[in-house]
């Protein structure tokens, strides 16, 4: 009793901790809440599932065993296969899987009030995402590091496995498209944005060319520098937005932006990785790192009070002004990573696996990241959620409904039940350095101005645009080096994929199957983000939710894979672990795209849109649907057409391959569980470890022996 | 406080791959006695086109 006690104690104060910033966030009644509750519900909510969830699901349903040795030091390379110190692997792991998803999606979900996004990317990151993370980052390990598709192939069958390929494929181009046009909707008509974002590229060929034949390898050293130059581009762009030479010529519309984008993803494809990719990849590595951790602190210091309801009417009869669709299912779409991201299962399968040392460090690598990533999350919505949300609404909602000026902005916004005066969108403005922040969507810009009014509230008021551009900046950069390297991903996808039929194009360095490949890929993506920009209707929230479908359709796949794994190890007893979650993520998925297919409401369902397009263009004159969407002319309905058709067919693609992977499954699990299958399994067969928790040799042998 | 610090500078150069060539030597003297290995700027160069050559994927 009394050593269980000392035992347990921590985590009994722990749970009252946690249970008692939960109560205060369910219960208060006033104005405001402060931010600290959130961040102490999340912390103790953390350490308790990481503490007992991750090791009942570790020890009970995976069963790691640290005898067996992993693939890292049965086929140590030194190179792919290497056993890695388990805290360094946690840094590449995390840095892997923490891009701008995290930071876009509860952003956007906040219009619902910062209760519903809270609630979701902490209960859904402890039973869901870190689940799905942990498992296939374990069941690729005991595979010698395959891939997602290659586990699904080989444990479901070749139809789960096809309709795997095409689900990865599919979300890349719509993923790149969607960030893409992240980037354009901050950048727009901001000559301080654009000209640091495009320093950006010159910065980077510096410090390829300094690593690859000056001084290879001294990353530290390159890295410094390329800080120090990109906080100097920031400074110089400040400069480039005041004077009245350059900052016209700096100044861009969005479509010019678009075209600078696809150009800029073609050519990064193309060159040689060491040249742009490579350095860029090390500079957003340090800048988000370095954000992230920043960010921590100053919600830390400051405590803001969150501004935001803790429910918006917006949660309840689905017509948002920033997407539309009801707190069911739409919540759990646009918060997809930091609560649960189907795009992680790609890394958890592939590169992670083949570094692991002992088994047992599944659950800090794989469920550990996940929690940092989630609580990632929890800062963004923190940060969306401390301003004024009359400043929130007139920065994202469409901007169609807010009309051009600050007076009709304002107006718009009370007209959502909110108030906000012109003066204060004007001067929140000017403080951040820019000539107008209505209609900024797309989540980027929001979050800016949280950061920057965090941030210069540290420093006691000051500084509040660099704060701003550092944000937008740093957001920029690893959105166009997940650009980049998702367009080069994608161009291999399709090498090898045509390379089955057609052998020589399957050669990665063949020039011309580059350039196709390149071209398909960029081209792809290049036309999402085109209609997106242009859509009369406002692109992100048409895209983000068909984005947001996508990502949850690949975690869809890899939970599949995941249960039945469990079922062929016979841990049928445990199979819920991953089976719950599935469930979960099948029935929100196939909601939400239930209702952008079939709903009658004209502001949801893709096709109801088209039939007012349909009928305007028909008649020659826009209808009262379109109208009341806020349409302008009979070109933007024929646009809509155009529009609505694409999004509409890819969310029947999405959802008939939803159910495809889980049928395909289904079949597999019945004949496992009653039909008396026996279960084969690609696993490697088990060998002794000789490394100890720290990675030592535990006995003395002459390598050459074994 | 020094120890402190040559840990974390330890951790950061671990992490940046700094020392990824010193580890390679040690593991290529173990694995391959007598053969030459790769210099610096061949491994590095080496490794960055492996890297980025099988591509994984990263989280939006």
């Amino acid at each position: 009793m009394n050593s269980g006690l000392r035992r347990y104690g921590i985590w009994v104060i722990v749970a009252l901790v946690g249970a008692i910033c939960w109560g205060v966030l369910a219960l208060a009644r006033g104005e405001t809440i402060n931010a600290g509750w959130l961040l102490f519900a999340a912390i103790a909510s953390y350490a308790i599932a990481y503490r007992f969830y991750a090791r009942f699901t570790q020890n009970r349903v995976l069963g790691t065993d640290d005898s067996r040795a992993t693939p890292a030091e049965r086929l140590n390379n030194g190179r792919d296969f290497e056993p890695m110190d388990r805290r360094v692997l946690f840094g590449h792991h995390f840095a892997a899987i923490a891009g701008a998803g995290p930071l876009v999606g509860p952003v956007l979900a906040a219009q619902m009030g910062f209760l519903p996004g809270t609630i979701w990317i902490i209960v859904g990151v402890i039973l869901a995402g870190a689940v799905q993370d942990m498992t296939t980052l374990f069941f690729s390990m005991r595979r010698d590091g395959k891939s997602l598709g290659q586990m699904a192939r080989e444990e479901i069958g070749p139809v789960g496995g096809a309709a795997a390929l095409i689900a990865v494929l599919s979300i890349m181009v719509i993923l790149l498209a969607v960030l893409a046009l992240v980037v354009v909707l901050a950048l727009a008509e901001s000559p301080w944005g654009s000209f640091s974002l495009a320093m950006t590229i010159p910065i980077a060929l510096l410090m390829g060319v300094y690593m690859r034949f000056l001084r290879p390898g001294r990353v530290l050293e390159v890295s410094v520098i390329g800080v120090a130059l990109l906080i100097l581009a920031i400074f110089g762009g400040g400069w480039i937005s005041e004077s009245s030479s350059y900052a016209g010529f700096w100044t861009f519309t969005p479509n010019q932006l678009v075209f600078g984008l696809i150009v800029y993803g073609f050519v990064a494809s193309v060159l040689p990785v060491w040249l742009l990719l490579a350095p860029r990849d090390y500079l957003s590595t340090f800048m988000k790192i370095g954000t992230i951790a920043l960010l921590a602190v100053g919600i830390a210091i400051m405590l803001p009070p969150i501004q935001m309801p803790k429910f918006t009417e917006f949660a309840f009869n689905g017509a948002g002004p920033v997407f539309a669709g009801a707190l069911f299912p739409f919540v759990f779409i646009t918060i997809a990573c930091g609560a649960l991201s189907g795009f992680h299962s790609l890394f958890a399968s592939g590169t992670t696996p083949k570094l692991i040392q002992k088994e047992s460090q599944v659950r800090m690598i794989g469920y550990g990241a996940m929690l940092m990533e989630s609580f990632v999350a929890v800062m963004a919505i923190i940060a969306a959620t401390v301003l004024d949300p009359g400043v929130y609404f007139a920065m994202n909602a469409n901007p169609a409904l807010l009309g051009d000026t600050a007076q009709s902005a304002a107006q718009a916004v009370s007209s959502f039940g909110f108030q906000v005066d012109p003066q204060t969108l004007t001067g929140t403005a000017a403080a951040v350095g820019e000539e107008s922040i209505i209609g900024r969507t797309g989540g980027a810009p929001t979050l800016a101005v949280g950061i920057s009014q965090i941030f210069s509230s540290v420093l006691g008021g000051t500084a509040q645009a660099f704060w701003y551009h550092f944000a937008i900046m740093f957001e920029a950069l690893f959105i166009l080096t997940t650009v980049d390297a998702g367009t080069r991903v994608g161009r291999f996808m399709i090498q090898d994929l045509v390379g089955n039929v057609w052998q020589p194009f399957a050669r990665t360095s063949w020039l011309p199957g580059n350039l196709i490949a390149s071209a398909l890929i960029v081209g792809g993506w290049g036309y999402f983000l085109y209609a997106g920009v242009n859509d009369p209707l406002g692109g992100i929230n048409q895209l983000f939710p068909l984005f947001g479908i996508a990502n949850q359709l690949l975690a869809a796949v890899a939970l599949t894979v995941g249960t039945t794994i469990l079922i062929k190890m016979g841990k049928l007893r445990y199979a819920w672990v991953t089976a719950l979650p599935l469930a979960w993520d099948a029935a929100v998925t196939l909601t939400a795209s239930w209702q952008k297919i079939f709903s009658t409401d004209p502001a949801i369902g893709f096709f109801a849109q088209r039939a007012a397009a349909v009928q305007s263009i028909e008649a020659g004159k826009l209808n009262d649907t379109l109208i009341a969407l806020k349409a302008e002319s009979i070109d933007d309905a024929r646009q809509i057409l155009v529009n609505t058709t694409v999004d509409g067919v890819l969310s029947i693609l999405f959802a008939v391959m939803i159910i495809i992977v889980i049928a395909d499954a289904s079949r597999v699990w019945y004949g496992l569980i009653w039909g008396g299958k026996q279960p084969e399994m690609s696993e490697a067969p088990w060998e002794e470890s000789h490394l100890d928790s720290e990675g030592k040799e535990i006995e003395r042998e002459p390598v050459g022996a074994r | 406080m020094k120890e402190h610090l040559r840990a974390i500078w330890e951790y950061l150069k671990e992490i940046s791959g700094e020392n990824a060539y010193d580890r390679y030597l040690a593991v290529h003297a173990a694995t391959h006695p007598g053969k030459p290995a790769m210099t610096r700027g061949e491994f590095y160069r080496w490794r960055q086109d492996e890297k980025y050559n099988n591509p994984g994927a990263r989280c939006p």
